[in-house]
């Protein structure tokens, strides 16, 4: 049975990934981040002994996380929690402590030293209000990253987490994060 | 996207904010063994009562200004959020500092408080209608202050304490690390106080303060032992972030200036001191010298053990 | 406290707080609006030559952002890191912002502001002295591809001069010629479709994310087509093939032929498409004989054993087996029979006009405004293709050759260059010939939108508006489903711009053309369309930017008896008789490629998947992912050069040097060097690329591909040292 409530999450085909950074700039368009920052970001890595070399490229960015340590270290409740799961930051209400930053095991979110507060990935949440799907999701060549509510089983993200093997990163940290892997 | 965010200002508010915990703690309970008409400790419940409330809102100013926007810290008194040891913690220090004002007033006697208005300039002479005497709550204000300083030491801890994601700080032990340090701290700088005062420690002072001191420092040694005993016993995560202390970046500075210069060097000067007084052979080895040097040791190490965590812990976090 | 005082404290702090709030408030106060709160207006990107779909997103006057547009089937719903970072082309601070006359020396920078009436007065005047002088012929007219391209060559061609030179000769001409005279056209690929595809070198899962993109995603990354690459480098490409070989570079053709070989040897090719379809089967079969595996093993590098197991899965997928063309510049002088190899190699499998090989290209055709038809030039293009080319497109040229004859002077001396949105300075091998050339010139043109290389040295610069400020021709994407792409403009140009169709009528009035130009963007639009299948095109168009003509790819159209190819015999010519007669090899030759001596490198190029060319690297949003080039080189290669990783090292070849750090990788073969195009600029307006990193084209050697006359890249071999 459906449940009522939406829970938004991304399940990400890393395998796909070119590295090609058109969901950076993306990102960085729609979000208007400044060009030393970025919202979302690749993990880049090289393995292997010339010729069987492998390249592997990692999309990340904030992961939603279902239990948010950086919502509960925030002491005036600018980081929040929506009740979707996008996990976003009042700006104005933001001091700029930095308490968050330091509370995220993933270093998703960075400091705005221009505005004096926190800042990070929101999952565009204006697009999302408005039925699109974020940016970086929407723009990628491969069609990388899914962006779905999980609740719903219908949709894709829950197709796909139902029929493949997934990881999450640092379940360790206990945060419960939301972006899920495929293997 | 992995930078250092707390630094020397941080670090210097865990620190100052600790000291005025350790000093007013140290002052309280001098002031509650007082017996009646005992004045032995006075000096001590008066000079920490004179040093508690400064280092604190020294502190709090540099967390004020370490704000991305620091006219917007009023906002985090229009929150109040349980779960956010940053919260708690800016309460806390609100409180502490007003009661600790307000502990400091009523130690001033009427000479000091004639001194004090003597330098207010004429045009704020309005002021002199709030000269009260607290001195009959200075029992009760240190009742009051007791627990918060001892809740200020404890909370400077779970602020590190409380974030999962710093292997190096999630530890059961890290609240009373910098609880034992602070108040320690405290204790310190009473030492060194009272011992640049004309009148150098009495006996009785002595006994007091080098009990405390050389108690809190055993306890905050067997605190920072299972700490790293345990740790190496521990997760990969916490194992890796050991590795700071253990070999790593930090090691010099935690090892010989933390653990060595800042608390074993000091314990075994304050114990050496103390000695004869314990076995009953002879007067205590007590000289100004020896008082300060060790003093400031415990309060330069109180100080870096902060910075290894602040610095340390950010570099920290799960593989 | 006196009352006079305290008013003066009070003020005083007030005006204090006042400043200190306006400091600190400021990041709070937003921009004035202007314009209409939020539109979407869909276009087409110009980032590079894959015109894809784009929405803009304008919100107060401003492009906030470009948006896919899944209307498209080719880009469907994807815009690449350039797309994306297209609104900087607009709002770039150095961009040109209006005409400039060159008032120091070639190669200063200095420039004098001027209006459009001098500026077009200032060109006329001198490209009327140099026809007066020596003729018309003795004016280059070069561009790249763009919406706009053919008012300029037509401007050219109204001059008088013959020697309208584009950019396929700088790029995929070898690939052009060589599947046009072996099948009559150029075939698009299938690759959603096919089974199994091999790449020899085409990195486009890096180089290029363009709708071949998309297709070879959807079917070797969705694994359900095998991916088969060969490249002396590492590239992304690589990295998601079933199989990548690191080949010796040169040796694609050997590969190929041994392909043929194996297949023919062991009848494994589609004997009822060869008999009916094509001509020379048995020549073919015959020639291919001594190139065995075992011989292209040692000619190649790879296992004779990988070769057969690969001929064999290649023909067991056939028709859905594919040996993809690639879509850049010629790598060798004989870049052409490695790609005659693989079009026969597709041939004789079948692979042609059938779901998963190579389709033919459907197009739509728009219809032409009337204008008055000027006389053609009369005398000959400066590189006599039919001597030299005789079989190449005559209308491109062969830029490398007439870079030749211009500092020859031969046949006949040239001296005026107009230039359209090209680079020759960085797109051309041999910088220093390029550098001779502009001296010989009276008189240099320019129409970008940046201050490129070649703008810096210019006499006059013409600044286009971006594509995101203008109205442009409709065109059709060819392919196996055409589409109709529309481009229109998001903002109204933000400076003193024009478009090229503007220019070349401001300057053809001066001219005493304009009788040729004497129509307006939309009434050239306004007849492209007429033709279309829709009841209001243009209407349709502006709301939608593209239109997708009913029914989808067909395959098998020229599968039949009736059907006749565009070549000789009317039939895909395995054997070419053309060639013969032209004087060239009627089946690929192979020839072992020269190797580097020993202490040096072969020096190869290719591309990342967020700059296009030379012309994006100052672009901030790009360039923050690579801000300089480096050398790659393997680690066996800088141990014996004694060059540690991120050293500053120089690279010579015979022609130039250049100064760049670096980058010690496994990524490629210990026998070449790599370097990225685009950087080491002399343009100081692109501060970001400038002086920055080297310039290939400062080293690269000129080599051209003897039948297409298409530049080859990949002949030079540099001395690698410790700068």
């Amino acid at each position: 049975m459906a449940k009522a409530s939406k829970r938004y999450a991304l399940v990400i085909d890393s395998r796909k990934c070119l590295n090609c950074k058109a969901c950076v700039v993306a990102c960085r368009a729609e979000n208007n981040v400044p060009l030393e920052f970025s919202r979302n970001w690749l993990n880049v890595e090289l393995r292997g002994e010339y010729p069987r070399l492998l390249a592997i490229s990692e999309p990340e960015q904030c992961h939603h996380c279902a239990d948010p340590a950086c919502v509960r270290v925030c002491p005036t409740g600018a980081s929040f929690q929506r009740a979707d799961g996008i996990v976003a930051i009042n700006a104005t209400e933001c001091v700029g402590c930095r308490y968050c930053m330091i509370a995220c095991p993933y270093n998703a979110r960075f400091f705005r030293q221009d505005i004096g507060v926190v800042e990070k990935c929101d999952l565009c949440r204006k697009r999302v209000d408005r039925g699109e799907v974020p940016a970086c999701v929407e723009t990628c060549p491969s069609k990388v990253r899914v962006f779905g509510d999980i609740n719903n089983p219908d949709s894709q993200v829950s197709q796909l987490l139902s029929r493949r093997q997934y990881r999450v990163k640092k379940p360790e940290a206990g945060t419960s994060p939301q972006i899920y892997y495929l293997l | 996207m992995k930078s250092i965010e707390w630094g020397f200002l941080i670090v210097s508010y865990l620190f100052l904010g600790g000291l005025s915990a350790g000093a007013f703690f140290a002052s309280a309970l001098a002031t509650f063994l007082q017996h009646n008409g005992n004045r032995q400790l006075e000096r001590i419940g008066r000079w920490g009562a004179l040093l508690a409330p400064w280092p604190v809102s020294i502190g709090s100013t540099l967390l004020i200004f370490d704000l991305g926007n620091w006219y917007r810290f009023y906002k985090l008194f229009l929150h109040f959020r349980i779960v956010s040891p940053m919260s708690i913690g800016s309460w806390l220090l609100v409180l502490f500092t007003i009661v600790s004002l307000l502990y400091l007033w009523s130690w001033l006697d009427a000479d000091d408080k004639r001194g004090l208005f003597a330098k207010i300039p004429r045009r704020l002479s309005v002021l002199q209608r709030y000269d009260y005497d607290l001195s009959p709550w200075r029992h009760h204000l240190a009742a009051i202050g007791f627990p918060l300083s001892i809740c200020v030491g404890i909370y400077t801890g779970v602020l590190l304490g409380a974030v999962q994601s710093r292997p190096f700080w999630n530890t059961n032990l890290v609240a009373q690390l910098f609880l034992f340090s602070a108040l320690s701290s405290g204790c310190a700088a009473i030492i060194l106080a009272l011992s640049l005062s004309k009148d150098t420690l009495s006996a009785e002072e002595f006994r007091f303060l080098y009990t405390m001191d050389i108690g809190l420092l055993v306890l905050e040694f067997f605190v920072v032992m299972p700490y790293v005993i345990h740790g190496e016993l521990s997760v990969e995560a916490v194992k890796l972030s050991l590795g700071l202390i253990l070999g790593g970046p930090f090691t010099v500075v935690f090892w010989v200036f933390v653990v060595g210069l800042g608390l074993l060097v000091p314990l075994t000067m304050e114990v050496w001191e103390m000695l004869p007084a314990v076995s009953g052979r002879g007067a205590i080895h007590y000289t100004k010298r020896m008082a300060l040097s060790a003093a400031g040791l415990v309060l330069i190490g109180g100080f870096l053990l902060r910075y290894i965590f602040v610095f340390a812990g950010q570099r920290s976090s799960f593989p | 406290m006196d009352r006079r005082k305290f008013l003066r404290f009070t003020a005083g702090g007030t005006v204090g707080a006042a400043a200190v709030s306006a400091v600190y408030m400021a990041p709070f106060h937003k921009e004035p609006q202007k314009g209409p709160q939020r539109v979407e207006i869909p276009t087409t990107c110009e980032m590079c030559v894959n015109k894809c779909s784009v929405i803009a997103v304008v919100e107060n006057g401003i492009i906030h952002k470009l948006n896919p547009n899944p209307a498209n089937p080719r880009s469907r719903s994807m815009v690449c890191a350039r797309g994306n970072a297209g609104l900087q082309q607009v709002y770039d601070p150095a961009r040109l912002k209006r005409p400039l006359i060159r008032a120091g020396a070639r190669g200063e920078g200095k420039w004098k502001p001027a209006t459009w009436d001098e500026a077009f007065d200032f060109a006329a005047q001198k490209l009327t002295a140099i026809k007066e002088k020596y003729g018309p012929q003795a004016t280059i007219w070069s561009s790249t591809e763009s919406f706009q391209e053919t008012f300029f060559k037509s401007l050219g061609l109204a001059f008088g001069s013959p020697n309208v030179e584009r950019h396929p000769t700088l790029c995929l001409a070898s690939v052009n010629l060589a599947y046009s005279l072996t099948f009559g056209t150029v075939p698009a690929f299938d690759l959603a479709n096919a089974k199994y595809i091999i790449m020899s070198g085409a990195n486009r899962l890096e180089s290029f994310i363009t709708p071949d993109t998309m297709d070879l995603i959807e079917s070797a990354m969705e694994k359900k087509a095998r991916l088969v690459y060969l490249d002396p480098r590492f590239t992304v490409t690589a990295s998601k093939a079933d199989e990548w070989y690191p080949i010796k570079p040169g040796t694609d053709a050997a590969f190929i032929l041994a392909m043929i070989n194996v297949i023919t040897a062991e009848n494994r090719y589609d004997k009822e498409f060869v008999s009916t379809y094509t001509v020379g089967f048995e020549q073919l079969a015959e020639y291919v004989k001594p190139f065995t595996p075992e011989w292209a093993e040692v000619e190649t590098e790879i296992k004779a054993k990988d070769i057969v197991r690969i001929a064999r899965e290649f023909s067991d997928a056939a028709p859905r087996a594919v040996y993809y063309a690639g879509r850049r510049s010629s790598w060798y002088r004989d870049d052409f029979q490695m790609r005659r190899a693989q079009a026969i190699l597709n041939a004789i499998v079948g692979s042609w006009d059938r779901q998963g090989g190579m389709v033919p290209n459907q197009k739509i055709a728009l219809g032409e405004v009337s204008y008055l038809p000027w006389d053609d030039p009369t005398a000959p293009r400066i590189e006599d293709m039919d001597k030299n080319f005789p079989l190449a497109a005559k209308g491109d040229g062969a830029y490398l050759k007439m870079r030749e004859n211009v500092l020859a002077g031969v046949p006949y001396p040239v001296k005026g260059w107009m230039v359209h949105k090209q680079d020759p300075m960085n797109a051309l091998p041999e910088q220093a010939k390029t550098l001779r050339v502009i001296d010989q010139m009276d008189f240099i043109g320019v129409i970008d939108v940046q201050m490129s290389d070649t703008a810096w040295y210019a006499d006059v610069i013409f600044p286009e508006s971006t594509y995101l400020e203008r109205q442009d021709p409709v065109e059709v994407l060819s392919g196996m489903v055409p589409v109709v792409v529309y481009r229109q403009a998001a903002i109204k140009p933000l400076h003193d711009t024009k478009t090229t169709l503007e220019i070349s009528q401001g300057l053809a009035k001066r001219l005493n053309l304009s009788q040729y130009f004497d129509y307006t963007i939309d009434q050239w639009i306004d007849a492209e369309v007429k033709e279309l299948p829709l009841e209001a095109p243009l209407d349709y168009l502006k709301k939608h930017g593209v239109w997708v003509p009913p029914g989808g790819p067909k395959y098998g159209s020229t599968l039949t008896l009736e059907h006749r190819f565009i070549t000789k015999s009317g039939k895909i010519e395995l054997y070419s008789e053309r060639l013969q007669e032209a004087g060239y090899d009627p089946l690929p030759k192979y020839t072992t490629p020269l190797q580097p001596p020993s202490g040096q490198y072969r020096l190869i190029l290719g591309r990342r998947a967020y700059f296009t060319q030379a012309n994006t690297t100052n672009n901030p949003w790009l360039n923050q992912f690579c801000p300089d080039n480096q050398l790659w080189i393997h680690p066996n290669s800088a141990r014996d050069a004694g060059i540690a990783d991120s050293e500053l090292v120089e690279v010579a070849s015979t022609v130039g040097a250049v100064k760049l750090k670096a980058h010690v990788t496994q990524e490629i073969r210990p026998d070449c060097v790599f370097m990225l195009h685009g950087y080491g600029k002399k343009s100081k307006w692109q501060r970001l690329v400038a002086g920055k990193g080297g310039a290939d084209a400062e080293i690269l050697e000129t080599a051209w591909d003897k039948v297409s006359g298409g530049g080859a890249f990949h002949e030079t071999f540099v001395k690698v040292r410790k700068a």
